[in-house]
């Protein structure tokens, strides 16, 4: 497998819960590199409660991907400063929208209203000097920096009730969206769904948790067969240490940025 | 490489507490259930438990409080989480405060959920559910039309999912007029299905735009 500059595993994998009762995985992942380098990368997590909640999961993350990967190709962005904060919160709630047209396309295919393909979605762009986020409803986005500092990029949302959140698919999913630009040099990020929240961040106070991502971030650093980094990742996944803590559906994407560890 | 890093053991969970999810089971025990009802109340507590002890998750994430209502509310079982609860045997007699104990569930489950946010706990919509054979009796019918009120209330204001469970040859339609969803049938309740059910993500509903909410039930309860 030829190593690019940046080196990508992602898995979805259906939740014990799901298993049970017949539903299938409703969360969906895409990415993809760019030839200038620069990462896109989504992970959609479809609402148990919508009946097309995998088709609004999977179009959701395709179409964010596509859109934010065609205005950066557009506007040939490599690197800051051409990404500079105003134009990359721009171009990622453009993309938001594009991906949101999309579900509504694929709601009217289906002959269903677009509530029932409800889905969150997380999209990321990265480059050399920084990386943005998007983000409506729960799961996050974190990154490690050059110096190997993990940060949260984005914050679960949630109602009052830990199973409520905010869908692609509300009416005011612009308005509760939210859009970071981070500037720095990312070495290595990850996106998940909210099925791995409860394991994978801090809660009080808010913060990624460094000893879910340290090893991960160093895995996919080294990782050189793809298919087998591929396999590992999902059995870590459906491991019976996680599946005994969390009974959601669960997406876990990794990058590494750079040479192999 | 020839080192493979073993993913499972390498990597450490953050250590949040589960999320919680209050549930009320407010039995009838009056001397009306006397008999075959309330053997099968006791039996129904036994699949409640077995339901959720199937369930790893499920069983630390509910938190089980007992209250049975006869000629006195009594509170059983204060919340215990659903691996350390044990069913009680209980027995019948007496008349039945059946509002009194409405407002009594109610009013335990909005003291539950003060306690989660006081110890950043993440809760879900809390249950409340009603065994019983349908028939206040003994209390001034207004009792029982305020406790009906204030379970609508609730309901449309999303606080609790308030279910009434009828026993064999159960009043059903008097059942139906004290709770807003339809009654269930005890016999043959999967609370498990139940669980991952009321726990499927959903919208995060603004109190005015209850219409957004969308719900998929599983097969089965279709008219819930």
């Amino acid at each position: 497998m030829p190593i690019g500059p940046w080196r990508v595993l992602g898995a979805s994998v259906q939740g014990t819960s799901h298993q049970q009762s017949g539903q299938p995985c409703q969360d969906a992942h895409s990415w993809r590199v760019l030839p200038s380098g620069i990462l896109v990368a989504a992970v959609a997590d479809g609402a148990g409660s919508a009946p097309l909640s995998e088709i609004g999961a999977r179009t959701a993350a395709d179409a964010a991907v596509q859109a934010a990967s065609l205005s950066i190709t557009a506007l040939s962005i490599t690197a800051l400063p051409k990404f500079e904060e105003q134009q990359g919160k721009k171009l990622l709630s453009s993309a938001l929208e594009a991906a949101r047209a999309t579900v509504e396309q694929a709601a009217a295919k289906e002959n269903h209203p677009v509530a029932d393909l409800a889905s969150t979605l997380i999209l990321v762009v990265a480059g050399p000097d920084f990386a943005a986020a998007a983000q409506v409803g729960d799961g996050a986005a974190v990154i490690e920096d050059n110096q190997e500092q993990i940060l949260a990029l984005t914050k679960p949302q949630r109602g009052e009730f830990v199973n409520e959140t905010n869908f692609l698919t509300s009416a005011e999913y612009l308005s509760c969206a939210q859009i970071i630009v981070w500037q720095g040099h990312p070495q290595s990020l990850a996106l998940f769904s909210d099925g791995l929240q409860l394991l994978a961040l801090d809660m009080q106070p808010y913060q990624a948790h460094i000893p879910f991502f340290s090893p991960l971030f160093r895995f996919v650093k080294s990782s050189t067969d793809e298919a087998e980094a591929q396999e590992q990742l999902t059995s870590f996944l459906r491991s019976p240490r996680i599946t005994g803590r969390a009974d959601d559906d669960l997406t876990l994407l990794l990058a590494a940025c750079g040479k192999l560890a | 490489m020839s080192t493979k890093p073993n993913l499972e053991q390498s990597v450490e969970f953050a250590e949040n507490p589960e999320p919680r999810c209050p549930c009320v089971l407010l039995l009838d025990t009056s001397g009306s259930m006397q008999g075959p009802p309330v053997a099968a109340l006791n039996e129904g507590l036994r699949v409640f438990k077995n339901d959720l002890s199937k369930d790893p998750v499920a069983s630390r994430r509910v938190e089980v409080a007992v209250v049975t209502f006869d000629s006195a509310v009594n509170v059983v079982q204060d919340f215990v989480t659903a691996d350390q609860f044990q069913p009680p045997s209980l027995t019948a007699q007496g008349v039945t405060y059946m509002g009194e104990a409405i407002q009594k569930a109610l009013d335990m489950v909005q003291a539950r959920k003060e306690q989660y946010k006081a110890s950043g706990i993440a809760y879900y919509r809390p249950w409340v559910f009603m065994i019983t054979d349908g028939e206040p009796q003994g209390e001034p019918e207004d009792v029982v039309v305020r406790a009906a009120q204030r379970i609508k209330n609730d309901e449309s204001l999303k606080h609790v999912s308030f279910f009434a469970v009828g026993v064999e040859n159960a009043n059903m339609e008097r059942l139906s007029t004290i709770a807003v969803k339809t009654p269930l049938k005890l016999a043959g309740l999967n609370f498990a299905e139940l669980f991952v059910w009321l726990s499927a993500s959903m919208h995060a509903v603004s109190k005015s735009k209850v219409s957004d909410q969308v719900a998929l039930p599983p097969p089965g309860w279709a008219n819930v």
